[in-house]
Parts: structure tokens; sequence; C-alpha cells
């Protein structure tokens, strides 16, 4: 599987990526929304999105609109991870589109809890 | 609204967290700084402003050195790895955001964040009190986490350096 990492943040794509390789997927990078969109107008294929909400040029949650509304990209699952943690944001994002949402700061077996709760990554069973 | 909004124990908790999560994997390594604080002569400071009815800036200081290190530890180097620039600034960036993203959650109308910015020094906030001031010890080197408010409106646009 594929997953696009959207942060502004080196140090977070490079977090994010790396919990999701050691769940085996394949990863690329965009460090904004616009830039994310590029890679999908592009024709990358992705099976998952991990969206900061904060970024310069493109936001996360105008990124999870302009993904919703494009029909082709309708098999994307969307997951935004963000220190936006209130009520009202978390609410926001998911009536936008968004499918999950992890706040940062998040462990990686909190990632791998969320992906599993989407279908996209099996837990191991126990010995 | 007022500037007592954000409790040193509160703020103390979402340090430790970030830290535990983000660098260490463990809660205990984020300490109250005991005795005397050393002087930083090689000072990086990070911060991140919350806009709206509570405005405010949440300020991380450290040496330098101490800033190379969590930007290893963030980033998967080796402890004789070079960490440029750019990626101090950016991992000790992600960590004020961290920090200010959850600090916001606590507070009454919860705004926005701005983006992070990194530097020498932090740049003045006219008429800004500190409300809290947290000395702290990461693996026995400083640490400082400070809370500052300003006055409504003194802050209204996102910054930010990334």
């Amino acid at each position: 599987m594929r997953a696009l990492v959207i942060d502004d943040s080196r140090t977070m794509r490079r977090i994010v990526s790396g919990a999701l390789e050691n769940l085996g997927f394949e990863t690329i990078h965009a460090e904004h929304g616009r830039a994310a969109l590029d890679h999908l107008e592009a024709g990358e294929q992705v099976d998952l999105a991990c969206i900061d909400w904060n970024m310069p040029v493109m936001d996360g949650l105008t990124f999870v609109t302009e993904v919703r509304a494009n029909p082709a990209w309708r098999a994307i699952t969307l997951m935004m991870v963000t220190t936006e943690s209130e009520h009202g944001q978390i609410v926001r994002a998911l009536a936008a589109g968004a499918h999950e949402y992890l706040i940062k700061p998040f462990t990686p077996d909190a990632i791998r809890d969320k992906l599993d709760l989407l279908g996209l990554v099996a837990l191991e069973e126990p010995a | 609204m007022t500037a007592t909004t954000v409790d040193h124990d509160q703020v103390h908790a979402i340090a430790q967290e970030v830290f535990a999560a983000m660098v260490d994997g463990d809660l205990g390594l984020l300490l109250p700084w005991d005795g005397e604080l050393p002087e930083l002569s090689d000072a990086v400071v990070a911060w991140v402003d919350l806009l709206g009815e509570w405005s405010g800036r949440a300020v991380l200081v450290t040496g330098h050195g101490t800033a190379e290190d969590l930007a290893r530890a963030l980033l998967g180097l080796a402890d004789d790895d070079e960490v440029s620039r750019e990626d101090l600034e950016d991992a000790f960036g992600e960590i004020a955001n961290v920090v200010g993203g959850n600090l916001k959650s606590l507070l009454p109308n919860h705004g926005t964040l701005g983006l992070p910015q990194v530097g020498s020094a932090v740049p003045p906030l006219a008429g800004a009190v500190r409300v809290q001031h947290l000395p702290l010890s990461w693996r026995g080197r400083l640490l400082v986490v400070d809370v500052w408010f300003a006055a409504p409106g003194t802050l209204t646009t996102p910054g930010g350096n990334r």
C-alpha cells in the first residue's frame, strides 16, 4: 500500500513515514496541501493520506475538502494527524470527509491502532 | 478571559507527554530543574503563537547542543551525526508546535495556532505578561518552557518560518 504524508515539518514527515514504513507502507511526501494535490493530479496512486492541519499555502482541511470533491479520489482514506485536538475541530475535519483523526503527539502504536480501525493494517495475532 | 487560564502542572504535563511520545518514549525524562539556572550563551528559541480571544505565545528555550540532540532523537540520527541548521530548526520548531497546539486545547476559546518559528531570541511582544515559566531538565540539560499572555488583538496573523 502507498501513503501520502502531508506536513510542513520535515521532522514530522519523517516520523509519520517511519511509522508507516514499519507497517509495510511505501510513502511519498508533500509539504502542504497544494503540493499533495499536485501529486494526485499527476496520477500518483495512494491508499492513504496522513494530513497535518496547519500548513502554509493550503491547509489540511482545505486539502480534505478538495479530495472529497473529486470522485476519482474517493477510494483514498484520509487521516488527519495534527495538534488540533478540540472537539469542534475534529467534527469539522470529519464533516469535511476525513475518516480518522490522530492527535499529536502520538506513538507508532497509536498510528497502528488507527490504521487497524480503518482496515489498513492487520494487528499481529497474540502469541 | 484571564491570564491564568493555563496552570503550571498542565504545562508540565503537556511538555512531558510531548517528549515522551516524540523524543524519549518515557514520561519520566523531563523533570523540574533542580538548582540554580545556568546561563544559555548559545540559546535556541522556538515559539508558536496562540491566536484568538486568549492570545499568547508558547516558547521553548534550550542550548544549541541540546537542540541538536533533540533533533537527532526526533530524526533517528546517531550521536555523532551532523545536524544541519535546517533540521535543527525544523525539529525544535515542531516540538514547540506540538506543545503550543496542546496548550491551545486548554484555552476556553481555542482560536487558531500560528506556524512555529525558531531563532536565537524571541521577539518582544508588546504588553505581554509571562504567565508560566518552567525550567526543566531534559537528560540533565536545561530546557525552559514559557507561556505568555498577550492582550486580545495583539497577535492577529499566523506567522511562521516554514
